[in-house]
């Protein structure tokens, strides 16, 4: 096979892909999953107040403002040495959380649901949210544009405004919450618990009823063994906001727990000449290339790893369906990468049910909200779980606290490595020479990375025409053979 | 007829801001006792929540067509969307099939719907800037939308 180089200068334009490359007898030979590089975010902070950064940071992506917003505004803690209040606490906690229920509904129903509801081979014109509708029905579709809506609500009266929050300070948030609002509150927490049931409920009918699905989820194609992990609380239950960052091995034994300022000393990033995207992974096992195993330190983040990396989950119903989940998939951890549609709805489950507790503490419309800062700044990290996996921001600031560095590593790219290897083990099981490459089949590779749901802080919109993800298929002379979608 | 114009865009990727920007300069430009103006860095499902309760809507983007020159302004209509309408992430639930979405739904979607798309250059560096030829779009691009409302 001849070795071809791959320069991503040449290859991108502008949104990411996936390259496939066939050797002489039309097997896979390798497999590449291309992002474009987002140029000068560094300079870009540099010289501005670092009380500025959960406002500019939150604007990286227009999905999940909300998970950077977070994460900045806990470094900003940190930076200044001050503790926010426990009201202050439960408050972001509480936004956090309904930001989870938007989340994760928008994925399930959008891009996760669709794959199993309509099937791996409909045509890619029903195989959206427009066909899930078509089959369960409109009542569902509604269901889950209001839990949507209402839960944005939540974010707006706690945060200030929907999706783009203008809610926190180092110390603590800015506005505290009145009786009212709580009790509206409350009310759309019950509603969220009760959708996030009929979410279950709904994966369970279509896609665990399903022997041709089930099939497809434990098989070998679709399954990593690799190292995990997630944010956890004292009891190493998963928790989306805070607590400490632990990993587990692919056997499920902890490898490490440690706190976001030590992450440095935990995780490195790899280069690899052919992607602008830095490839994170456990300096203390090393980089052992894109590889399976305990000696690989190749791991993985989101929400089946956050669970594999945790304990069990903090609320009732949520670990019921976590047990079941386990269970049903053979013990833990679960190394089946298409089982992070399920985690992920138990974590809508999970996040409901917490809303619903921090909606219910009585501390919650205390307006006790702020520890003023007196420290001089000087460095902070803030680590959160977002949807897509464990997000760090970290910041230098002079002695008034203005940055002089500043460094992200965003969620999606904890995966960055696992998600190369899902799809080259999926396009090695289903590409075979002689065999025809159909949509149907390739659509399939793509299930291989959708669990990931991949946030390159991309540009904050679709570009008409464009796919998001489009795979290209090359000959062993380096010819493109098959582009998908076709436009 | 209640009337919306959406600036939408990325504020701190150079020329992914010019739909905001548009749309702060018809801010002050425009009577906002008769139209809403607002800027959104939302997408996909964010954006219906956007536009239901209104007649009309103005919306206002970047677009790299890879055709055309940087600077120039289209003026769309959703059916020139419409050959895109396909989704695979939650990120890239496009502009059609949301709207197809919310006319399942029975959303109050607005029956008017206007889109202008400004050819752009860089997508993808830091910058609060557009780069000159974008900048030198968004004053054509707030006289055209004015021009659209006024009903010329």
């Amino acid at each position: 096979m001849r070795k071809i180089t791959i320069d991503p200068v040449t290859r991108l334009e502008g949104h990411g892909k996936i390259e496939i490359f066939l050797n002489d007898a039309g097997k896979v030979a390798n497999t590449y999953f291309q992002v474009p590089e987002l140029r000068g975010f560094e300079k870009f902070s540099e010289g501005r107040p670092a009380e500025d950064m959960p406002q500019i940071t939150q604007r990286i992506c227009g999905v999940c403002p909300e998970a950077h917003h977070m994460a900045s505004t806990k470094a900003l803690d940190e930076l200044f040495h001050v503790d926010p209040p426990s009201p202050a606490k439960k408050l972001r906690e509480l936004l956090y959380s309904a930001f989870y229920v938007t989340d994760h509904t928008t994925h399930f129903y959008i891009l996760g649901g669709p794959d199993f509801v309509m099937g791996p081979d409909a045509p890619v014109a029903e195989r959206n949210i427009l066909g899930v509708i078509g089959k369960v029905g409109l009542e569902l579709g509604g269901a889950v544009i209001n839990a949507r809506m209402q839960n944005h609500k939540i974010i707006q009266m706690v945060g200030g405004r929907a999706v783009h929050p203008v809610f926190g300070l180092p110390g603590g948030v800015s506005k505290a919450l009145n009786e009212e609002e709580r009790k509206e509150i409350e009310q759309i927490a019950r509603d969220s618990v009760e959708f996030a049931k009929l979410s279950l409920k709904v994966f369970d009918d279509i896609v665990l009823q399903n022997k041709e699905y089930v099939d497809m989820i434990v098989s070998d194609a679709f399954t990593h063994r690799t190292y995990y992990m997630g944010l956890v609380d004292e009891n190493n239950k998963v928790n989306f906001y805070d607590g400490k960052v632990r990993v587990v091995d692919p056997e499920g034994k902890e490898f490490a727990k440690y706190a976001p300022r030590e992450y440095l000393k935990h995780v490195a990033e790899h280069v690899e000449p052919w992607s602008y995207m830095k490839f994170p992974y456990l300096k203390n096992v090393g980089w052992k290339g894109f590889a399976d195993g305990k000696d690989s330190g190749v791991f993985r983040v989101a929400p089946l790893a956050r669970l594999n990396a945790a304990d069990g989950m903090a609320t009732p119903l949520a670990q019921e369906a976590y047990e079941k989940m386990y269970s049903t998939l053979g013990g833990k951890p679960v190394h089946h990468t298409l089982a992070m549609h399920w985690a992920r709805l138990i974590e809508l489950l999970y996040a409901a049910e917490r809303l619903l507790e921090l909606s219910q503490d009585p501390e919650i419309t205390s307006p006790d909200i702020r520890t003023i800062p007196t420290a001089v700044p000087d460095e902070g990290v803030g680590i959160v779980e977002a949807p897509r996996g464990t997000l760090i921001h970290h910041y230098v600031t002079d002695e008034r606290g203005v940055i002089k560095k500043a460094n992200l590593i965003v969620a999606t790219v904890n995966n960055a490595a696992a998600i190369n290897m899902s799809v080259k083990k999926a396009a090695m099981a289903l590409i075979k020479p002689g065999k025809e490459i159909t949509e149907g089949l390739l659509n399939r590779i793509e299930m291989a990375w959708r669990p990931y749901d991949p946030c390159f802080a991309c540009a904050t919109h679709n570009l008409p025409g464009s796919s998001p993800l489009p795979i290209e298929i090359y000959d062993s002379k380096g010819k493109l053979i098959k582009k998908f979608p076709a436009g | 007829m209640k009337t919306v114009v959406l600036g939408l865009g990325n504020p701190i990727l150079s020329d992914d801001s010019v739909g905001f920007r548009v749309a702060k300069l018809l801010q002050s430009r425009l009577d906002e006792s008769e139209v809403t103006i607002l800027e959104a860095g939302v997408a996909g499902l964010n954006l219906l929540d956007l536009l239901v309760g209104y007649d009309k809507a103005v919306i206002i983007d970047s677009i790299q067509t890879g055709e055309g020159k940087a600077g120039e302004v289209y003026r769309l209509d959703p059916k020139d969307l419409d050959k895109t309408r396909h989704t695979s992430s939650s990120h890239e639930l496009n502009f059609a099939t949301t709207l197809a979405l919310g006319k399942r739904l029975g959303l109050a979607l607005p029956q008017q719907l206007i889109i202008f798309a400004i050819e752009i250059k860089d997508a993808s560096t830091f910058s609060e800037q557009c780069t000159p030829e974008v900048e030198h779009a968004i004053p054509v691009c707030a006289g055209m939308v004015a021009q659209e409302l006024r009903g010329d």
